[in-house]
């Protein structure tokens, strides 16, 4: 089923929760919805429930406008990030729960769909359990078979992981992901982890005070972020980002700040180009050469290694660079490096409205 | 859940018994009262807080004898009266658990005009003395043709108990997660039914204590059966030892104690078997 969202809008009183959406979900797609926490995904997520009435602007499922129904009528399963699982039934009677709304379900088929849908997500031993009995992660799975046994067209996720400890997180973030696949549903998912959201959603819609900023593949994302905002939030450890200024030289540009000096292969052409532009490079575009050679030359600040790999912060003038070196790399603090850029990895940024220049 | 006490590291046998030493000194008046009510209801006269005489039942023949107990004469029997009072209590706990029910979820849950001001009207009557609407309850419940019925009291009772219920079944309603709600409502509940079958099991151990405290109230309640209903056999067991006490020349004390203790032994019996549900609501919480 496809969802469209066009011009949402949600206000409480004067704040504006989420301002003008417009957001198109193809069928079978899986959407995650980032940013950081106040920036209106949740609202957004609620208005396509139902639980909340958009201010002005309209939901789409498939043809159909859908934003003045109830929540009962839209066909949604929904998992909530405390799972919300109702403390006073069973399992079965919460994974039942949906279906025993609908009187066209006979009582022998919801319990063989109870049965489905709790084998789907491997949780056909603990039926007659109640959910104060179950850990995170087997809450975390009824309340996806509760989702899912109605056979809805679209599935909303509201931080699904974020209850979990690390290790089960990586485990379901698989799970929610191969399951979503093999149901072939429509969905969108809740997170303020730029992580979760690159290694589930087929793309991103990432949001700023309930404003859209970029809506792309996690690739795209990540390799062409479209403002400093975006930069800033997709990857981890963060992008390095420095002021420079920005002169013609041979035909081409080179930004100079203190300690660096880059020439951008595919700056800003023309009577375009601004004096100054915010540059981002990713630490792993940056590499530790000898003293004297690359493009900037500093010392070594702390290495901390990853097992991975080491994340080294070096010291060049004013500023502290982020740099990803490989295991075998040793330095002492205090000691001199040069940095070699990759020149294709550059960003350049407006220094004023952060918009991405080249 | 279960909370586990544990003694405070240190702490020796004696110094945990000074509390217990103190309250007891503390309650100690209390505890005589009862014994004294106890045992003056099986002698036929207690001078101070010693009996006279040898033990007897005759203060109890009001059971099976009360046509031979002077004082019961001119009263209605006692058993229809213990049927009344009981239909009294049940039915104003009854109804008012379930309108206090209704009525606190919708506080607790729906944004609606005047919210805020029914909220604070709802504090402000319970903390509004009955007694000084006893007149216009009077006019009221003869114009409505219930006076002197056991309907019409039953009326006023539950209307005065409702903001106390309300006020408690609000806080049971705000301590459940809003997410256990709006999951009903996407797993295609309506409202009533996730009221229904989500919310009250929730707030079970709520309406429990609520049912007792206010079955208590009801059975205790002598003012409002005591004004609206003078003539006789719609009376309540606390009118029957009102009038016991106040009419006549002079009381006989033991027949008092033995008709006090007779009316307030359900009483005692339901604090006794009802202990944890009460506890709960000072307590609060939903959890499972």
């Amino acid at each position: 089923m496809r969802v469209a969202l066009r011009g949402l809008t949600k206000k409480f009183g004067e704040v504006v929760g989420v301002h003008e959406l417009d957001l198109e979900i193809r069928s079978g797609e899986f959407v995650a919805l980032l940013g950081p926490s106040g920036c209106g995904k949740t609202t957004t997520l609620l208005m396509v429930a139902g639980i909340y009435r958009p201010t002005s602007g309209q939901i789409f499922f498939g043809d159909r406008r859908i934003d003045h129904l109830l929540p009962k009528e839209r066909g949604i399963g929904m998992v909530f990030q405390s799972y919300a699982l109702y403390p006073h039934m069973t399992v079965a009677e919460n994974i039942g729960f949906p279906l025993e709304l609908r009187r066209s379900v006979s009582n022998e088929e919801r319990e063989r769909r109870v049965r489905e849908a709790a084998a789907l997500v491997q949780v056909d031993a603990l039926l007659d359990r109640r959910p104060a009995q179950l850990s995170g992660g087997q809450q975390q799975r009824v309340a996806l078979a509760r989702a899912l046994v109605k056979r809805p067209d679209i599935l909303l996720l509201d931080e699904p992981l974020s209850n979990l400890d690390a290790r089960l997180r990586h485990e379901m973030r698989g799970e929610i992901k191969r399951l979503q696949k093999e149901v072939g549903i429509t969905a969108i998912f809740v997170t303020h982890d730029q992580l979760e959201a690159l290694t589930m959603a087929d793309r991103v819609a990432l949001m700023r005070d309930g404003v859209l900023q970029a809506y792309a593949t996690p690739t795209e994302l990540y390799a062409r972020p479209v403002n400093q905002f975006v930069a800033e939030f997709i990857g981890t450890p963060p992008m390095n980002f420095f002021a420079a200024d920005l002169a013609p030289r041979n035909g081409s540009l080179v930004a100079r700040t203190e300690g660096i000096e880059l020439a951008l292969p595919a700056g800003p052409r023309g009577a375009k180009a601004p004096p100054t532009a915010t540059v981002g490079i990713r630490p792993e575009h940056l590499a530790i050469v000898a003293p004297g050679q690359g493009e900037a030359s500093g010392e070594v600040y702390v290495v901390e290694p990853m097992g991975r790999e080491q994340i080294v912060d070096v010291q060049v003038g004013e500023r502290r660079l982020r740099v990803i070196a490989p295991p075998g790399f040793v330095a002492k603090i205090g000691e001199r490096v040069g940095l070699r850029f990759a020149p294709e990895q550059l960003h350049l940024f407006d220094p004023a409205s952060g918009a991405r220049l080249a | 859940m279960a909370t586990v006490v544990e003694r405070p590291p240190g702490s020796g046998r004696w110094p945990s018994l000074v509390p217990y030493v103190v309250l007891a000194v503390g309650t100690l008046p209390i505890a005589v009262l009862y014994a004294w009510l106890l045992y003056s209801s099986f002698f036929l006269r207690v001078e101070g807080f010693t009996p006279i005489g040898p033990f007897t039942l005759e203060n109890w023949r009001f059971l099976w004898d009360p046509l031979s107990v002077p004082e019961l004469r001119n009263r209605p029997p006692i058993i229809p009266l213990t049927i009344n009072t009981f239909i009294f209590a049940t039915v104003t706990s009854l109804v008012g658990v379930l309108i206090s029910s209704m009525a606190g979820y919708a506080f607790s849950r729906l944004r609606f005009k005047g919210r805020r001001m029914m909220l604070g009207g709802v504090l402000l009557l319970h903390s509004f003395p009955s007694v000084t609407l006893l007149i216009a309850l009077f006019v009221v419940l003869r114009t409505l043709g219930l006076y002197d019925k056991l309907a019409g009291v039953i009326l006023v009772q539950t209307a005065f108990a409702l903001p106390f219920g309300i006020w408690i079944m609000k806080g049971f309603f705000d301590n459940v997660p809003w997410d256990l709600e709006m999951s009903a409502l996407v797993d295609g509940a309506g409202r009533l039914r996730t009221w229904w079958r989500i919310m009250l099991p929730l707030v079970k151990p709520g309406l429990l204590a609520l049912t007792v405290l206010l079955f208590v109230e009801g059975w205790n309640q002598f003012l409002l059966p005591f004004v609206f209903m003078p003539s006789g056999s719609q009376q309540t067991l606390s009118t029957l030892v009102r009038g016991i006490l106040g009419e006549g020349r002079f009381v006989d004390y033991g027949l008092l104690t033995a008709v006090g203790l007779y009316y307030i032994a359900p009483v005692l019996a339901l604090f006794v078997f009802a202990q944890d549900q009460l506890m709960r609501i000072y307590a609060g919480g939903v959890k499972g």
